[in-house]
C-alpha cells in the first residue's frame, strides 16, 4: 500500500513536469500574444509590459524561471489579463465555486443514477427499464447548453420559480446543478444497470437467494457493492472534470468558477492562468485516479494494488 | 486491508459525501445592492493607467474623478475637481483652477491637489507604466513624447539609479540625479537578415538600447551610466532609466490649486480628454506605499470619485459604496451599486428581464429587433465605425491601386440591405469614415449604392465585367459574425461586378499582424473614436500613421490634417477636417460599411440615464425612484 502510494506520487511528479513542459511550449507556439490588439502598442510600452511578465527573456530562461517559481514558491505569477490578480488568487476565488457546484451535481447524479440504474436492472426488459434507459440515452445525447436554455425558458420565464443566473443563494444553484448533473446521472444509470445485471447472475447472489434473504437485502448488501465498480472507475475522471468547472454552465448561469477562467485564459493567451489551471486539473485527475484504485481494492477483495 | 475496512467503506463514502454537501451549500448571502448592472467581461484592472476597455471605464469613472466630468446627456464638460480653466491667447496653455473641497477617501481625507494630477499624468507617461493610452498626452502635451521615449543629447535629464526596492515597480523611484545629457554612445545599430522574425528584430533592438552608454553632467562632473553595464563595461554606473527632466514636460502644478498644461499646438478637444479615465488622478501616497497590484486591492485603494470599492470578486462582482468624502456626495443618490462581470450578453439580458439587474448594455444582436419596440430600450449611434481596408499596394491582376476599382467596389455594396437583413441590430449604413453626430462636423460622403455606375467605373478602369482581375480575398478575424458580413459583401461584388472573391478567417492575434504587414487584399476593420472629435478618426490615415495599414499615401491629405492641428478657429478647423475627409472618401483606401449602434436596456424606474455617442453613463448621475420601482415590481409580478 505504502509503496503503491510512493510510486504513484513519483509518477505524478513526472507527469506534472511533462504536462508543464508541453503546455509551456504549446502556448507559446500559438501565434499572437497577450498584448495583441487592434491599436498598436508603442515599442517602449510593449517592451515594459513584456519585462513585467518576463516575456522579454529567451524561451529557455522563461521556461526555467517559470518552473522554479512554480515548484519552489508555488507561485504561478501575476495574471496577464486580470492584471490586478495573481494566478493563485484567481484559483483561490474560482475553485470553491466550481467545487461546490461539482459536489452538488455529482451527489445528485449519483443519487439519481444509482437508484434508476438499479431499478432498471431489477425490472429488466419491462416498461420501467425501457423508459429509464430511454431517458438516460437522451440525457447523454442532449448537450447541456440546450438543457440549460430550455430550463431557463421554462422555470424562469414561463413559470417564474427560479432566478435566471447568479451565485450566492441556494435557489440560484438549482438550475445549474441539475443541468450539470443530467449527463452524469444518465451515464451513471447506464453503468449501474449493466453492473447490476452482471452481478445478479453471479453464484453468490444465487446463494443469498437460496438462503432466503429478502430481495432488498440482497440488492443493497450484496449486489450493489459489486455493481458500483464500473461507476467508481468512471467517477475518477468525472470528479476531476466536474470540480474544475464547466465552461458552458458557468457562462450561461453567470457563476464565477474556473471553467470560465480556463477558456478566457486560453483565448486571450493569459499564459500563467492557463498553465495554473492545466496543472490543477492534472493534479486532481491524478489524485482521483489514485483514490479510485484504492477504493477498488476496498470494494473488491480480488483486486491487488500493484 | 482488513475486512472491517471493507464493511465500513460505504458509511465512510456516505459521510464524505455529506460533509462535501454541507460545505457546498454553506453560503454567506450578500445583502442586495440598491442598483445592479451588467458590466460585461471582467475588468482587467481598476488602475486608470493600465486599461483600455469600456467595462473598466464604467468602474474607474465611479471610483475616480478627473478635472472635468461629462454631462450625461450632452457630454459637455461639467465642473469636477476643476472649477474652471483659462486658455492662453495662443490656445496652447491651459491653467485649471481646482476646487479646494475635493478629498481623497483615505482616513485623513487628504485634499486632491494639482500635485496629484501632475504626478498621475507623469505616471501615465512613464515608459514602465506601460499605458496604452499614454498617446492621449504624447500627441498633444509639450515634451510628453520625449519623456516617454527618451531624451536627446543636450537635454536636461534625470537619471534614476538601479536601487529600487522592487525593480519592476516604476513607483516609488530609486534615487534620482538631475543633470544634463552630454552624449549617448551607441554600438552600431543591429542589421536584420531577411529571415529575422518581427519578434527577433524587436529583441535585437531592445538588447541594443540596453547597451547605450549615457554620459551625464551632474553637479559639474561627467558620469557614465548604462542600463546593463555587465554587457558593456562593468565600470559604468548601472541605472534604471535616463529620462527627460520632468520639469521640461508641459505638465505642472503651479501651486496646490492651479494645474498648468502646455500643449504643442492648439487642441480644441483637450478639455474632453480630461473627462476620460486615463487622465484621472491616483493618490501618490497609496500607490507608493502598496505598489502595484497591492494599491488597487479593496483594503488599500484610495479614490477621489463618488464611490469606493467595498469588495471585488474575480469574474463575479465589484461592489461600490458611496464615498462620504466626495465633494458632491449630497447629490449622489445611489448608496450601494453592484457591477456584475457577466460575459454572455444573453445571460445579461435574462437577468435583466427577470429583474435581477437594473441595467444591461449590449443585448444579443439577434433579439434587438424585438427589444426595439420596448420603452426601456436606449439606442444611439456610436463613435464606432465598421470599415474595410483596401490594400492599395496590390496592383496588376489585383488592381486595388486603381482608384476607379476602389470606387466601384464601394458602389457595389448594398450596405442598406446588409444592415436591414443581415445585421439587424440597428446599425446604420455608412458613407463617411467619421460617424455622423459629432458636434459641428459635417462628414464628407462617398458615393451611394449604384450597381450600374459601379459596373461603368470598372469598365472605365479597363476591367469590364471583372475580366482581368484575379480572385480578391477578404480577410476577417474569426470571432463574432464578421464572416457572414464578409460573405454578404463578397457576394455583392461577385453578383454586381463579376469579381471572384475568396475569404480568409484568422484568429485575432494572427489577423492583426497580417493586416499590419499588408498581407491582405481587403480586410475587415473597426475603429472607435477616443474622444468626440474628427481627429481621432482622420488622423489614422496620414501617410506614415501607424494605423494606416493600407499603403495609401496622400501628401495633400497629410497637409490638411496637419493644418487642422494648428488651426485655432473651431469652425475653420472642422472645415479643414471636412476637406481632408473629402479626399479620403474620394480615394477610398478604406470603404466605410456601417456605424454601430449602442444599445442599453434600463429599467423605467432608473432616472438620469441618457443615450449618448460615447456610451458614458456615470453612476453618480443615476437615481432610482423607489415608489416607481415598487409599482413596477408589483406589475411584473402580476404578469
Amino acid at each position: 500500500m505504502i509503496s503503491f502510494l510512493v510510486r504513484r506520487t513519483a509518477w505524478m511528479v513526472v507527469t506534472l513536469w511533462i504536462v508543464f513542459t508541453a503546455s509551456f511550449l504549446l502556448m507559446r507556439a500559438v501565434p499572437g500574444g497577450p498584448f495583441s490588439q487592434e491599436r498598436k502598442v508603442d515599442r517602449d510600452v510593449r517592451r515594459n509590459l513584456e519585462k513585467r511578465y518576463k516575456l522579454d527573456q529567451p524561451l529557455y530562461r522563461q521556461y526555467w524561471t517559470n518552473l522554479v517559481d512554480t515548484v519552489r514558491y508555488r507561485d504561478l505569477g501575476p495574471s496577464m489579463k486580470l492584471k490586478d490578480y495573481t494566478v493563485n488568487e484567481i484559483i483561490a476565488q474560482g475553485f470553491p465555486v466550481s467545487a461546490s457546484l461539482g459536489i452538488l451535481a455529482l451527489s445528485l447524479a449519483l443519487a439519481v443514477g444509482l437508484t434508476s440504474g438499479t431499478v432498471a436492472a431489477l425490472r429488466r426488459q419491462r416498461l420501467l427499464d425501457v423508459t429509464v434507459m430511454g431517458i438516460a440515452t437522451v440525457g447523454i445525447a442532449v448537450p447541456n447548453f440546450w438543457l440549460a436554455g430550455v430550463s431557463i425558458v421554462l422555470f424562469v420565464f414561463v413559470w417564474p420559480l427560479l432566478p435566471a443566473a447568479g451565485w450566492g443563494s441556494p435557489a440560484q444553484l438549482v438550475l445549474p446543478v441539475v443541468c450539470l448533473a443530467a449527463p452524469y446521472a444518465a451515464y451513471i444509470a447506464r453503468l449501474t444497470r449493466t453492473g447490476m445485471l452482471d452481478v445478479l447472475s453471479q453464484d453468490y447472489i444465487r446463494t443469498a437467494q437460496a438462503k432466503g434473504l429478502a430481495p432488498h437485502r440482497i440488492v443493497i448488501h450484496h449486489a450493489l457493492r459489486g455493481a458500483v465498480l464500473p461507476v467508481v472507475s468512471f467517477l475518477g475522471p468525472a470528479v476531476a472534470a466536474i470540480l474544475t468547472g464547466s465552461l458552458v454552465i458557468e457562462q450561461i448561469f453567470f457563476l464565477p468558477g474556473l471553467g470560465r477562467a480556463f477558456i478566457s485564459a486560453a483565448l486571450q493567451r493569459d499564459y500563467p492562468v492557463a498553465m495554473g489551471l492545466v496543472l490543477i486539473y492534472t493534479i486532481i485527475l491524478y489524485v482521483m485516479n489514485m483514490v479510485v484504485d484504492i477504493s477498488y481494492r476496498v470494494l473488491d477483495p480480488r483486486v491487488k494494488l500493484s | 486491508m482488513p475486512a472491517t475496512g471493507r464493511s465500513l467503506f460505504p458509511y465512510f463514502a456516505i459521510a464524505l459525501l455529506a460533509a462535501g454537501l454541507a460545505w457546498a451549500t454553506s453560503f454567506s448571502t450578500l445583502p442586495p445592492a440598491d442598483f445592479t448592472f451588467v458590466n460585461g467581461t471582467e475588468v482587467e484592472s481598476v488602475d486608470p493607467a493600465r486599461v483600455t476597455g469600456s467595462p473598466e471605464g464604467r468602474i474607474i469613472t465611479a471610483l475616480f474623478e478627473g478635472l472635468y466630468r461629462p454631462d450625461p446627456k450632452t457630454l459637455q464638460p461639467l465642473e469636477a475637481v476643476a472649477l474652471r480653466h483659462e486658455v492662453s491667447d495662443d490656445n496652447k496653455v491651459y491653467t485649471f483652477h481646482l476646487r479646494k473641497d475635493a478629498k481623497w477617501s483615505d482616513r485623513d481625507g487628504t485634499p486632491v491637489t494639482a500635485h496629484d494630477f501632475a504626478w498621475s499624468w507623469l505616471r501615465l507617461l512613464h515608459p514602465e507604466t506601460g499605458s496604452q493610452y499614454a498617446f492621449l498626452l504624447t500627441e498633444c502635451v509639450v515634451n510628453a513624447k520625449k519623456y516617454q521615449s527618451g531624451p536627446d543629447v543636450g537635454d536636461p535629464v534625470e537619471v534614476e539609479l538601479a536601487d529600487r526596492k522592487n525593480p519592476l515597480e516604476p513607483h516609488p523611484h530609486g534615487t534620482l540625479l538631475a543633470g544634463k545629457l552630454i552624449s549617448i554612445v551607441k554600438a552600431p545599430k543591429p542589421t536584420f537578415g531577411p529571415t529575422d522574425s518581427d519578434v527577433g528584430k524587436e529583441r535585437l533592438l531592445d538588447e541594443w538600447t540596453d547597451k547605450w552608454v549615457y554620459t551625464v553632467e551632474i553637479e559639474g562632473k561627467g558620469r557614465q551610466f548604462c542600463k546593463k553595464p555587465e554587457l558593456v563595461n562593468p565600470k559604468l554606473e548601472k541605472c534604471a532609466q535616463v529620462l527627460l527632466d520632468r520639469q521640461q514636460v508641459g505638465i505642472k502644478a503651479l501651486n496646490d490649486w492651479q494645474f498648468q498644461v502646455r500643449l504643442i499646438s492648439p487642441t480644441p478637444y483637450f478639455v474632453y480628454l480630461t473627462q476620460f479615465y486615463p487622465l484621472f488622478p491616483v493618490q501618490r501616497a497609496c500607490v507608493e506605499r502598496y505598489g502595484y497590484p497591492g494599491w488597487v486591492k479593496e483594503e488599500h485603494i484610495v479614490t477621489n470619485g463618488a464611490y469606493q470599492m467595498e469588495f471585488r470578486k474575480a469574474r463575479n462582482r465589484i461592489r461600490l459604496r458611496k464615498n462620504p468624502r466626495y465633494w458632491d456626495a449630497a447629490n449622489v443618490k445611489i448608496e450601494v451599486a453592484d457591477a456584475l462581470a457577466v460575459e454572455s450578453s444573453a445571460t445579461g439580458l435574462n437577468m435583466y428581464l427577470e429583474g435581477q439587474v437594473d441595467w444591461t448594455p449590449a443585448p444579443p444582436p439577434a433579439v434587438i429587433t424585438k427589444l426595439r419596440e420596448r420603452d426601456d430600450y436606449y439606442g444611439e449611434a456610436s463613435l464606432t465605425i465598421a470599415f474595410y481596408r483596401v490594400n492599395v499596394t496590390r496592383s496588376k491582376n489585383k488592381p486595388l491601386d486603381n482608384v476607379l476599382v476602389r470606387r466601384a467596389l464601394n458602389m457595389a455594396i448594398d450596405k442598406q440591405a446588409l444592415c436591414d437583413n443581415l445585421l439587424r441590430a440597428g446599425q446604420k449604413p455608412a458613407r463617411s469614415f467619421v460617424p455622423p453626430g459629432l458636434d459641428g462636423y459635417e462628414p464628407a460622403l462617398c458615393r451611394e449604392y449604384d450597381v450600374k455606375k459601379a459596373q461603368q467605373l470598372l469598365s472605365e478602369a479597363g476591367y469590364p465585367g471583372g475580366r482581368g482581375i484575379d480572385s480578391v480575398e477578404i480577410l476577417y478575424n474569426s470571432s463574432g459574425d464578421h464572416g457572414t458580413s464578409a460573405e454578404f459583401i463578397g457576394d455583392c461584388w461577385r453578383k454586381n461586378l463579376g469579381l471572384k472573391v475568396s475569404y480568409r478567417s484568422l484568429e485575432w492575434g494572427t489577423y492583426l499582424s497580417t493586416v499590419d504587414k499588408l498581407g491582405y487584399d481587403i480586410s475587415r476593420s473597426g475603429w472607435t473614436g477616443d474622444y468626440p472629435d474628427p481627429n481621432t478618426f482622420l488622423n489614422l490615415f496620414v501617410s506614415h500613421g501607424e494605423q494606416n495599414q493600407t499603403g495609401w499615401k496622400n501628401p495633400q491629405y497629410d497637409k490638411l490634417i496637419e493644418a487642422a492641428g494648428r488651426e485655432t478657429d473651431p469652425q475653420r478647423r472642422m472645415r479643414i477636417f471636412h476637406d481632408a475627409e473629402v479626399i479620403l472618401m474620394d480615394e477610398l483606401p478604406i470603404i466605410p460599411i456601417y456605424s454601430y449602434v449602442i444599445v442599453n436596456m434600463v429599467k423605467p424606474y432608473v432616472h438620469g440615464f441618457y443615450a449618448n455617442a460615447q456610451d458614458v453613463h456615470p453612476l453618480r448621475d443615476l437615481w432610482i425612484d423607489q415608489t416607481e420601482r415598487e409599482k413596477y415590481l408589483e406589475r411584473s409580478k402580476r404578469r
